[in-house]
């Protein structure tokens, strides 16, 4: 059972965030690799695989955007879930339209999160049938 | 300025004060770990609320013609320290004390008075366990050292050719230490120090207590303390403590943590020693075998060093960590000597009689105190504790400290499917209810009716209840978790929760039906699941794996912050401190201008005055109270023409509620009543007739009530709203006043805070005013309670006279609860 274990990457500069998101998806069988750096998640993208990305789109000194340009470029498949401030959730909208599975606003509540883990992690079982 | 604009003014202030109270009453639900955020939000909702606030005070200066000045220095006295809160600066500020008791000492300020104290003063205070009682020399106090002194220059050079590597640890140390040794303590602290001392004749135990002891940081055994010390050695030792900061030890560690660049701090925990004929330690886990379901206590004579430093044999029993705690393993040491404290100070080495050497030195019943101590602590602290303890000469045992014990690697490990292993357990309740405390808890079901049953709640159980009643609030520290039906995660019980760190789960609709006395279950707010059985992969798995996410930096500024915004302490607008200069939280000032904006519609012969064309309506109603009405949109029929209205043309949901309990049968007493209440009825026939005079006044809005009534002296407020959505409904109930001495007015006090507390109000008294709030509820929950508000607003005329003495109480509390026999208040007796 264990193989068939979805890889999480959680990317938020706010250590709180990882420490947090962490055990709440590990509770629903996920494995979670977590960073508060993104080229040091961008280095983990290209050596290893992951299903779903988690990362905030507002970081102090680095652009949540272009991370994720790069790690879509390196894994095409992966799902992509933002997690954005309530301020710029409609540009963010606007602007990821394509390419992101879906946004989620700050503060949110531990089960919001799951849910749309969940859902996501559903749409990759259905596909690889 | 015309009537229509200064109500458009109130209409927006009650709208902006019920979006503040809102957004307290989130930020309140945000504290309980269901929600993640980070430090920008917190910025943010401050900045959010302080804007509004200043909105409603610019908004209440436009209604009452600018005569709330005040209010504006009040906002900048009560935003202020927040602001320094969100900026980190407050803690070593000038408004933080230089010494403070166990007792008294603030409990989120860990970087004042250091992990040790800290925990303990928790200890003491939350989970009253003992702890010998003592005060804290705080960071504050060591800042002041290095100030007068002038020894921060002198420090700041040293550690920085230490950091540089050009001094060795050792050299470093022996040159701070030397200056720190060498200086005195300065008089401002040495006199409060004093002033401690003076109180106690015995001797001390001096103990340091640096930041990020006991924390995530362990610098455990590191610093210095000192036992057995007396009063007049206190300040000597206090500076051999403060110069242990600068041990080579510590130095070194604080090299290897990466800790070179930070500021070391320390406070100084006193204690009154207690000499202990045995002392130990309590590892909750079994570090030989931490899947194993023990935990282990050690125990040895004489002072407790024996057992920290490993110096002589110890006695080691393995007991089970669940109730009621069976012994499973004992080994016992033969021992030769003990430390124990001398005569007059310090400590000496002595032998062990012969026939003691060899038997175990601690009783059954005590290891079963100790293990039941163990786990409380572990339950509050969230991570596995290792809990150094002594006893006394009279059998007396007290917890000397607690902190987080360092597991072996192997442990770390376990569980690492936690969510595979949690399928194998049935699922009772999911998805239901919100999450008013985060975390895991397990034990048997204790379903609470009645405060009767409040004694006999169980250590370790899991209450469940119907409601979140404030009359539950005792037993929530011994509770493993809490699970309601109904209730509010902004209530008084869920702040409750949230202060003993007990996790609760609110609004799971069918909790007393699904879950049965005596199951053991386990509750996960994270998945808001509630399983069969103990889900031992699931606890072990939240004790070693997940974070705490109380001792996580945000959390503590948030509940900082919320102590200076959420506490209501303003509560008698009849007072005379009732001002802009008494009000202590952002809660008090909203409370304030409520009711100053009120009160500026209440004077209703000056506002008539001044607004002749605000139409008042006259309710026609069976019950002699010429009750006016002012319809802020919604309140009432719009078919209705003239100036009367009768009950059934009322829209105002609030308002019908609460005249069905005024009107309802054998409420409004038509018996033949004694001289003295026809004395009080005449007076209240004649304060109703005469037009205007009074507060027979309601300002309503379709879902919204706010009600001020004098029946002859008695002076009603209610404030209500009933929305369709629970979380915007409150209600707010306040009774004073009264024709009879003071001794019955305070009888009658009582009685209705018995008959209130029944209806899960949280219920404050004080003389014979009465105050009582609820939150949260559905509509129809909230259209019962104030029905019975207005039984109660009728019901309470008469008790001043027949109210005797304090035996009548029940009595009457009986008669009520029979009209009521569905009610939980039939059931509820006593406060």
């Amino acid at each position: 059972m264990s193989q068939n274990k979805l890889k999480i990457l959680v990317l938020d500069d706010e250590p709180i965030v990882c420490k947090r998101l962490q055990p709440a998806l590990e509770k629903l069988g996920f494995t979670v690799d977590t960073f508060t750096r993104s080229f040091e998640a961008l280095q983990a993208v290209e050596s290893s695989t992951y299903d779903i990305i988690i990362t905030d789109l507002k970081m102090e000194g680095m652009d949540g955007m272009r991370f994720l340009t790069e790690a879509k470029k390196i894994s095409p498949e992966v799902e992509v879930i933002v997690i954005t401030g309530f301020a710029t959730m409609e540009t963010a909208k606007e602007s990821f339209k394509k390419g992101v599975f879906d946004f989620i606003a700050k503060p949110f509540n531990l089960g919001e999160i799951q849910q749309v883990v969940q859902r996501a992690a559903a749409k990759i079982r259905e596909s690889r049938k | 300025m015309a009537f229509p604009e200064v109500f458009d003014h109130f209409q927006a202030l009650l709208k902006d004060h019920q979006t503040a109270m809102e957004m307290i009453a989130d930020l309140a639900e945000k504290s309980g770990g269901d929600y993640i955020f980070d430090r920008k939000y917190l910025v943010d909702a401050l900045h959010e609320i302080k804007a509004l606030l200043l909105k409603i005070v610019k908004g209440l200066n436009f209604i009452t013609g600018n005569r709330c000045p005040d209010l504006y220095p009040t906002l900048d006295r009560i935003f202020m320290p927040l602001e320094a809160e969100l900026r980190g600066r407050l803690s070593l500020s000038e408004e933080m004390p230089l010494v403070a008791s166990l007792d008294a000492l603030p409990l989120d300020k860990p970087e004042l008075t250091g992990g040790k104290a800290n925990t303990l003063a928790e200890v003491r205070r939350r989970l009253h366990l003992p702890v010998p009682n003592g005060f804290v020399i705080t960071t504050r106090a060591y800042r002041r050292f290095l100030e007068c002194n002038q020894l921060e220059d002198r420090l700041a050079t040293v550690l920085e050719s230490w950091s540089a590597g050009r001094l060795g640890d050792r050299q470093a140390s022996r040159q701070i230490q030397y200056s720190i040794l060498a200086s005195v303590v300065c008089p401002d602290v040495a006199r409060v120090v004093k002033r401690q001392l003076e109180s106690s004749l015995e001797n001390w135990a001096v103990r340091s207590s640096a930041y990020g002891e006991g924390g995530d940081l362990t610098f455990a055994g590191l610093h210095e303390s000192f036992l057995n010390v007396p009063a007049s050695d206190l300040l000597e030792t206090y500076k051999k403590v403060l110069a242990s900061l600068y041990s080579p030890e510590a130095l070194s560690y604080r090299r290897q943590m990466g800790m070179l660049g930070e500021e070391a701090a320390m406070a100084v925990l006193c204690q009154a020693m207690v000499n202990s004929l045995v002392s130990g330690v309590v590892h909750t886990l079994n570090l030989e075998e931490p899947a194993s379901d023990n935990l282990v206590i050690y125990a040895s004579p004489g002072l407790g060093r024996t057992v920290v430093e490993g110096r002589a044999n110890i006695d080691r029993f393995v007991v089970a960590r669940s109730p009621s705690h069976a012994i499973q393993h004992i080994e016992v040491a033969s021992k030769e000597t003990l430390i124990r404290a001398a005569a007059a100070e310090g400590e000496k080495e002595a032998a062990i009689s012969l026939e003691e050497r060899d038997k175990p030195c601690i009783s059954e019943d005590d290891l079963q105190t100790l293990a039941s101590w163990a786990l409380t602590l572990e339950r509050y602290f969230k991570r596995p504790q290792e809990i150094e303890w002594a006893q006394d000469s009279k059998g007396q045992i007290w917890i000397l400290q607690t902190r987080r014990l360092t597991l072996p690697p192997a442990a770390a490990a376990l569980a690492p499917n936690v969510c595979e292993s949690c399928a194998l357990y049935p699922v009772l309740i999911q998805g239901q209810g919100t999450v008013a405390h985060a975390g895991i808890g397990c034990g048997p079901v204790y379903q609470i009716q009645t405060n009767e049953d409040l004694q006999e709640f169980p250590e370790g159980a899991i209450l469940v209840s119907r409601y979140t009643a404030p009359w539950l609030a005792p037993i929530v520290p011994r509770a493993a978790a809490i699970i309601s039906a109904r209730g509010s995660a902004a209530g008084h019980l869920a702040t409750i929760a949230r202060e003993f760190r007990v996790p609760a789960l609110v609004g799971v609709a069918q909790a007393t039906e699904l879950l049965k006395p005596g199951m053991e279950i386990t509750v996960d707010t994270h998945r808001r699941v509630v399983y069969a059985g103990k889900v031992k992969e699931l606890l072990q798995y939240e004790l070693v794996q997940a974070t705490v996410f109380e001792d996580t930096p945000e959390f503590r500024l948030l509940r900082r912050l919320l102590r200076r915004i959420a506490p209501l302490t303003l509560i008698d607008p009849q007072a005379p401190d009732f001002t802009p200069q008494a009000c202590k939280s952002v809660h008090d000032v909203l409370r304030y201008v409520h009711e100053k904006a009120v009160q500026e519609l209440l004077d209703l012969p000056r506002f008539l005055k001044r607004f002749r064309g605000a139409k008042i309506w006259t309710l026609l109603s069976e019950v002699p109270i010429g009750l006016k009405i002012l319809d802020l949109g919604g309140g009432i029929d719009p078919a209705v023409r003239g100036q009367q209205v009768k009950v059934e043309h009322l829209r105002s949901l609030p308002l019908r509620a609460l005249w069905e309990g005024v009107e309802a049968p054998g409420v409004w007493s038509t018996e033949p009543v004694q001289v003295d209440f026809k004395g009080l009825l005449s007076s209240l026939t004649k304060t109703s007739t005469s037009e205007f005079a009074g507060y027979n006044l309601a300002v309503v809005t379709e879902t919204y009530l706010n009600l001020h009534l004098r029946l002859g002296y008695h002076f009603n407020l209610i404030d209500a709203r009933m929305d369709p959505d629970p979380h915007h409904n409150h209600i707010y109930f306040r009774f004073v006043g009264g024709a009879t001495d003071i001794s019955r007015r305070s009888r009658r006090a009582r009685l209705l805070e018995q008959i209130l507390t029944g209806y899960h109000f949280k219920v404050d008294t004080k003389g014979d005013l009465v105050v009582a709030r609820i939150l949260h509820l559905p509509q129809d929950e909230m259209r019962g309670r104030l029905r019975v508000l207005g039984e109660l607003i009728g019901f309470t005329r008469q008790l001043d006279i027949q109210l005797r003495s304090d035996e009548d109480i029940p009595q009457f509390v009986q008669t009520f609860a029979g009209r009521h026999p569905h009610g939980e208040a039939a059931k509820t007796t006593g406060g």
